[in-house]
């Protein structure tokens, strides 16, 4: 028998008296019977979903059905008649490939971003220094503002010409143009009007919100680190470079990996931040695949093409979680995970 | 360890640049709130009384004159965050324990404790955007559209893996000595339950309602497909100023603190949970 994981004590309710056989189903239960019919359930029939062509308001092979007096067949009312038109569909769409890889771009390059800020500002909140604890409940804010709040908040800190950044590139354009170097830079940025650099600003406010969280579950993992490690190394002759990258970095990678897959992972989830910014334009350049599916569900209408293109999503999510576990256990010491 | 003079001052010229930009654009939501419309609208004014008169008539529109439309999404938000919060917090505490408690073994997928956890943890994971259609459907043929209730259930869903986690976690951490005295002296198991484990588990419990609380709070994809009017949440009812009468900075501002400030001040307040939990839910993870 496999002992439960964690618990030191033995269990002495492995017999169980006739009231624990019950009680250990009603704790359970309610969870698990929530997650079947709330997530599983769901995941399945969306699936079907997705095989038909169910409009806002019913199939329209099914309503053609049901006027040739046949009425509707198939399992809740699908009709599988137009099976693989979503997928087929799927291939051509040029709008969802641009939000494929307005999603992984956001995915990739914040979490890296994300992550190397996170480690800095971690490094630096290890250090001691007055007003520690104060700088840790700054640090919690961004996490907990509505992203709705971030979006907008983000418009007047990145438009073109009315933002406080705006003012400070206009000044700083104007001084250096003025030094003898021969310089003209431009200071009005396109942050949220062009393609490439509206990307980039949607990145920078999801940074501005999420760094804190990485930077303290990197915290909490370096005090954790017992001191006479450090100790040892210095005695040997150590510098702190080589302390942080023979020491502390390999001892933070498990945590490292877990809080990057976490990161991704919510990433590839983004959407409100987005619609409030640049509500996926110019074009469709910033749109990400969760507005694209909410666009195509709620504003088109078209529930079976949205479930197919949510599929899109899934596999990418997996695909995501599967490389990346699969590099981070290749890339760490044997026996670390 | 000795650090030299440059050393310390690069470290809090660091950590004081950092503080600017976490505290700039909340300063500047404050600031706006405060701006006549031509003030916010033109170069950016950065001090009140010295670059503008500040104004207080967007906090009385907000607080007075239009008091009904703010009060009603304020509470939606409140009912539909508060509700999810509970429910995920009671049964995702009853999983927990039943899962650090008891052994179970499902025998179709042979399944122990841990792949049971596993699978509620990695629920957490799959993109909400894959169930918009079954709740779409589902949420229209039972009436649940554009009802508090609907979003709790919603929410409920979403927060539960995260509650399991970390409430299964704690309890692990809990000495089972504590409710087998209280089982001795004649206490039923759903009694020892709630009168010994939960009290004694209060911050574990702490942290899970914050997150769920927050996590409710915040949402917004849901909140703007299952809503059209007597259930819209502040995050879709601010999202929503963007196209009426264009974009009033002013009044958007004042809604975006309102919004913000009850969140903020009850994070800050439990500091210490949100840091645990956070690092519970990642260590463990």
């Amino acid at each position: 028998m496999q002992q439960a994981k964690t618990n030191p004590t033995p269990l002495m309710y492995e017999r169980g008296t006739r009231e624990d056989r019950i009680m250990k189903r009603v704790f359970l239960s309610p969870a698990v019977i929530i997650l079947l019919s709330l997530s599983i359930f769901p995941l399945f029939w969306s699936l079907g979903i997705s095989f038909t062509d169910i409009l806002r308001g019913g199939s329209t092979t099914a309503r053609e059905a049901a006027m040739t007096a046949e009425g509707p067949s198939g399992f809740l009312g699908m009709d599988f008649s137009v099976t693989l038109r979503n997928y087929e569909r799927l291939l051509e769409d040029e709008r969802l490939h641009s939000a494929a890889r307005n999603t992984l771009y956001y995915v990739f390059i914040g979490v890296t971003v994300q992550y190397i800020l996170g480690l800095a500002l971690a490094v630096v909140l290890n250090q001691n220094f007055i007003g520690r604890n104060v700088v840790r409940v700054i640090f919690l804010m961004p996490m907990m503002t509505v992203p709705v709040v971030v979006g907008y908040t983000g418009r007047m800190m990145f438009d073109s010409y009315r933002s406080p950044l705006a003012d400070f590139l206009r000044r700083f354009a104007e001084w250096a143009n003025g030094l003898p170097l021969g310089l003209h830079i431009n200071p009005t940025v396109p942050f949220l009007t062009d393609g490439s650099w509206a990307r980039a600003t949607i990145v920078a406010m999801d940074t501005w919100q999420w760094v804190p969280f990485v930077t303290l579950i990197l915290l909490a993992g370096m005090q954790a680190i017992p001191d006479d490690i450090y100790e040892a190394a210095r005695v040997d002759g150590a510098n702190s470079w080589q302390m942080f990258w023979r020491i502390t970095f390999p001892i933070l990678l498990p945590l490292s990996v877990t809080v990057i897959l976490i990161r991704g992972l919510e990433i590839f989830k983004i959407i409100d931040v987005i619609v409030v910014t640049t509500g996926g334009g110019p074009g469709s350049a910033t749109e990400s695949l969760t507005m694209y599916i909410y666009k195509t569900a709620l504003t088109f209408g078209n529930y079976g093409y949205a479930a197919a293109i949510s599929f899109v999503l899934l596999i990418l999510v997996i695909i995501f979680a599967t490389v990346f576990l699969t590099l981070a256990r290749r890339a760490a010491p044997r026996g670390m995970y | 360890m000795r650090r030299s003079v440059w050393q310390t001052i690069l470290l809090y010229a660091l950590i004081a640049f950092w503080c600017f930009i976490v505290l700039f654009p909340y300063y500047w939501l404050g600031t706006t709130s405060f701006k006549k419309p031509l003030d916010a609208l033109r170069f950016p004014k950065y001090i009140p009384y010295h670059d503008f008169q500040p104004t207080t008539e967007h906090w009385e529109y907000l607080l007075k004159v239009r008091w009904d439309v703010t009060w009603r999404h304020f509470r939606n938000s409140l009912i539909a965050a508060s509700g999810s919060t509970f429910l995920a917090v009671l049964v995702g505490a009853m999983a927990g324990y039943g899962l650090s408690r008891f052994q179970y073994y499902w025998r179709a997928l042979r399944w122990r404790n841990d792949n049971i956890a596993f699978w509620i943890i990695s629920q957490r994971f799959l993109p909400p955007a894959l169930f918009v259609v079954p709740f779409l459907i589902a949420y229209a043929d039972l009436g649940l559209i554009d009802k508090h209730v609907g979003l709790i259930i919603a929410y409920t869903m979403f927060n539960i893996p995260f509650a399991v986690w970390i409430m299964r976690d704690f309890f692990d951490g809990l000495p089972v000595e504590l409710e087998d005295s209280a089982r001795v002296d004649g206490a039923t198991r759903w009694g020892a339950f709630t009168r010994i484990v939960l009290p004694l588990s209060a911050p574990g419990v702490a942290s899970v309602a914050i997150f769920s609380f927050v996590f409710s709070w915040n949402e917004y994809l849901y909140a703007l497909m299952l809503t059209n009017f007597d259930a819209i949440t502040m995050p879709v009812y601010i999202a929503g100023q963007n196209t009426q009468r264009g974009v009033e900075w002013w009044y958007i501002s004042a809604l975006a603190i309102t919004a913000v400030l009850p969140v903020i001040l009850v994070g800050l307040l439990l500091e210490r949970f949100i840091t645990r939990g956070l690092v519970a839910g990642a260590l463990k993870g």
